[in-house]
């Protein structure tokens, strides 16, 4: 499903040269359930980030499906990004002043499904998170737990393979975070592959396997979680 | 159409976050496009072609046939000629058409019972109406050149007179001699008038009545905007003094159609002035002049000086609105980046992206729209009051509205451009972070 070979990324100021990423060899199965994990400025957003096609890598590979993502046009890329990518951001990332449907509504938009469809998607991914009798409400009508239902329904809505959740539970309290796991769990089951940022511990023992960012490289530990149901993290 | 419906719900929605820096821009675009617009009108209207489908066959002839001496380049022919010099440029069958002509100023009434009405006249001749496509609506133009006491009105004149178009064959008393009506011209009004654009008249309106050449020199008439003489004959006996002296007061007139025609017109003036060069009649070097009528009013310096001022003046200030509002726009698009990213993210390229500021242009070019026209319509109002000389140019068509609308929809897209190609290329993660 996903393929990164020796990637590796560079942020580069007048002054410095940041290497968030170095040579970063990773393969993530589908319908796997995996959370990236490390301390703060490890490089592990950065990956989700250039996972997400969001961030340009500098060197190595990617391969999404068999198919590599370097070079692909602005077209192909924001097709991706609709078609194989769901997005869950830390901080929700909701339109204010647009109603639940239509913040869920906004990816389909972009993909050209007709509006019976956009309605049967949306009306169906609220279902799925538990917000269907709350449709015409806005964001700010609802706690943290429910926005970040919403931004779930949000990114299920186009039914893609790839989740990418960038640290999802971190602005929510711990019943919270822990239904909005279970939410996750729930997708995954249904075949979705999943990559979780995450700092909490319990969350990632909770994901199939751990995958470690060090300094940007993949650390040593991640080789091997006891805790983990599925095999090992493949490391080039 | 679905989708474009949504991009416009997305820019109402976006608009109705800051509304305020909204309606400054478009404030501000307006009164650019406004004022440029008002004296766009006056400048596209003063400057138009009247007859653009042979203003580049009708031609003002004009020689330096004067009787005193001058051989350098700084004689100019005079701009009108005299009754025999007339005669000379007309004997030929070159022109397709050709009329000589001038204007004058009468008293009109029905009969002496009534108070006389103070018209405008045009002393012409035959061709001049088919030279200058003047529609008619009832009656005849005159059949020849001579004299014959008929005259032709203008369709406003008649009812005015009369109360009704239809008047031919009635009689009226011009300066207390009995004319007949001949003839009643269609509403018309060639604008600019220019026919008369060697006297600086193109921005009157077109005459009221319309006299045979001869009839008008056989009563005496004075042309009212331009003649000269060189000798101290008494003019005022214009029918006995008026066809052989040297009184130039004559505007004259040929249609030449082809090139060919046009050559052999040049080579027939250039014999007649060596012909009166040999004849003693004229010292001076030979300058023949054959303005086409597209050309008049440059060649007579007849532009305003101020509309084209203005124009720049307007333009200037149209750029410093842009520029002004380009920054406006800057402001919103950079504090709307959050969303374009948020939408790039989630799957819109950036084609999509301009699609959307497409919708934006269209919202903003009809709310500057709206706003420069009424800010125009203020404008025209403003220079009719300063210069009511130019009254008649303070109309709209729909080209000039036309005009107005790719205006608007031009600097609308420049307006927001290049805001929007910033937010849409702006880093996704950062602004998703933030």
């Amino acid at each position: 499903m996903i393929q990164l070979n020796d990637l590796s990324k560079v942020f580069k100021t007048e002054l410095i040269e940041t290497h968030a990423l170095r040579q970063i060899s990773l393969t993530v199965n589908e319908g796997e359930f995996v959370a990236l994990t490390g301390p703060s400025g490890s490089g592990k957003s950065t990956l989700l980030n250039v996972l997400g096609t969001l961030e340009h890598f500098d060197g190595g590979d990617y391969l999404l499906d068999g198919q590599s993502v370097k070079g692909l046009s602005d077209k192909s890329l924001s097709a991706l990004r609709n078609e194989k990518i769901g997005f869950i951001f830390q901080g929700f990332n909701l339109i204010k002043d647009y109603s639940l449907f239509d913040n869920i509504e906004l990816p389909l938009r972009y993909r050209g499904f007709n509006a019976a469809e956009r309605k049967r998607r949306v009306e169906h991914a609220l279902e799925q998170v538990g917000l269907a009798a709350r449709r015409d409400y806005h964001p700010s009508q609802l706690s943290g737990g429910q926005q970040q239902r919403v931004a779930i329904a949000r990114a299920i809505a186009g039914q893609p393979r790839i989740l990418l959740a960038d640290e999802p539970t971190g602005n929510l309290d711990s019943l919270m975070a822990r239904q909005v796991m279970e939410l996750l769990e729930q997708i995954n089951q249904n075949g979705c592959t999943i990559l979780m940022v995450t700092h909490d511990p319990e969350q990632a023992r909770r994901a199939g396997r751990q995958v470690q960012i060090i300094d940007g490289h993949l650390s040593d530990a991640s080789m091997y979680d006891p805790l983990a149901q599925n095999s090992p993290v493949a490391v080039a | 159409m679905e989708q474009f419906l949504y991009y416009l719900k997305v820019s109402v929605k976006s608009i109705r976050r800051a509304p305020l820096p909204y309606v400054l821009t478009v404030l501000i675009m307006a009164l650019g496009l406004g004022v440029f617009f008002a004296n766009a009108t006056f400048y596209y209207r003063l400057n138009a072609d009247p007859l653009p489908h042979k203003s580049d066959k009708l031609f003002f002839p004009m020689m330096l046939l004067v009787p005193w001496e001058c051989n350098d380049n700084t004689c100019k022919p005079p701009p009108v000629l005299s009754y025999a010099n007339v005669q000379k440029l007309s004997n030929t069958d070159i022109p397709t058409a050709k009329a000589a002509m001038y204007s004058s100023d009468a008293y009109l009434r029905l009969d002496t019972k009534q108070p006389p009405l103070p018209v405008s006249v045009r002393i012409t001749q035959r061709d001049f109406f088919r030279m200058f496509d003047v529609p008619v609506l009832h009656g005849s133009i005159w059949p020849d050149d001579s004299a014959r006491n008929e005259i032709i009105l203008t369709k406003a004149l008649a009812e005015k007179l009369f109360g009704q178009s239809d008047v031919v064959g009635k009689t009226l008393l011009l300066d207390d001699k009995p004319l007949t009506v001949s003839g009643v011209l269609d509403n018309w009004q060639m604008l600019p008038r220019l026919y008369d654009a060697n006297s600086g008249n193109h921005v009157e309106p077109v005459e009221q009545i319309y006299l045979p050449l001869e009839t008008g020199y056989d009563m005496n008439y004075m042309s009212n905007s331009q003649s000269s003489t060189f000798d101290d004959t008494d003019y005022r006996q214009l029918s006995s003094q008026g066809r052989t002296g040297a009184l130039h007061q004559l505007q004259y007139w040929v249609q030449l159609d082809t090139p060919a025609q046009q050559q052999a017109y040049r080579d027939f003036m250039q014999n007649l002035a060596s012909t009166e060069k040999a004849a003693g009649r004229h010292p001076s070097i030979i300058n023949n002049q054959l303005t086409s009528m597209r050309n008049i009013v440059a060649y007579f310096g007849g532009e305003s000086g101020d509309i084209k001022a203005f124009a720049l003046v307007t333009l200037l200030f149209l750029l410093v609105c842009l520029l002004n509002a380009s920054h406006l726009s800057l402001n919103r698009y950079l504090s709307n980046q959050y969303e374009f990213s948020l939408r790039r993210a989630l799957g819109a390229s950036r084609w999509q992206l301009q699609q959307q500021m497409f919708a934006d242009v269209l919202l903003l070019t009809l709310c500057c729209l709206a706003g420069a026209l009424l800010i125009g319509f203020g404008g025209v109002q403003l220079m009719n009051y300063l210069w009511p000389v130019n009254r008649l140019f303070s109309t709209w068509d729909w080209q000039l509205l036309l005009g107005l609308l790719l205006l608007a929809l031009s600097a609308s897209y420049l307006v927001t451009l290049y805001p929007s190609l910033r937010a849409s290329f702006g880093a996704l993660n950062q602004q998703l972070k933030e």
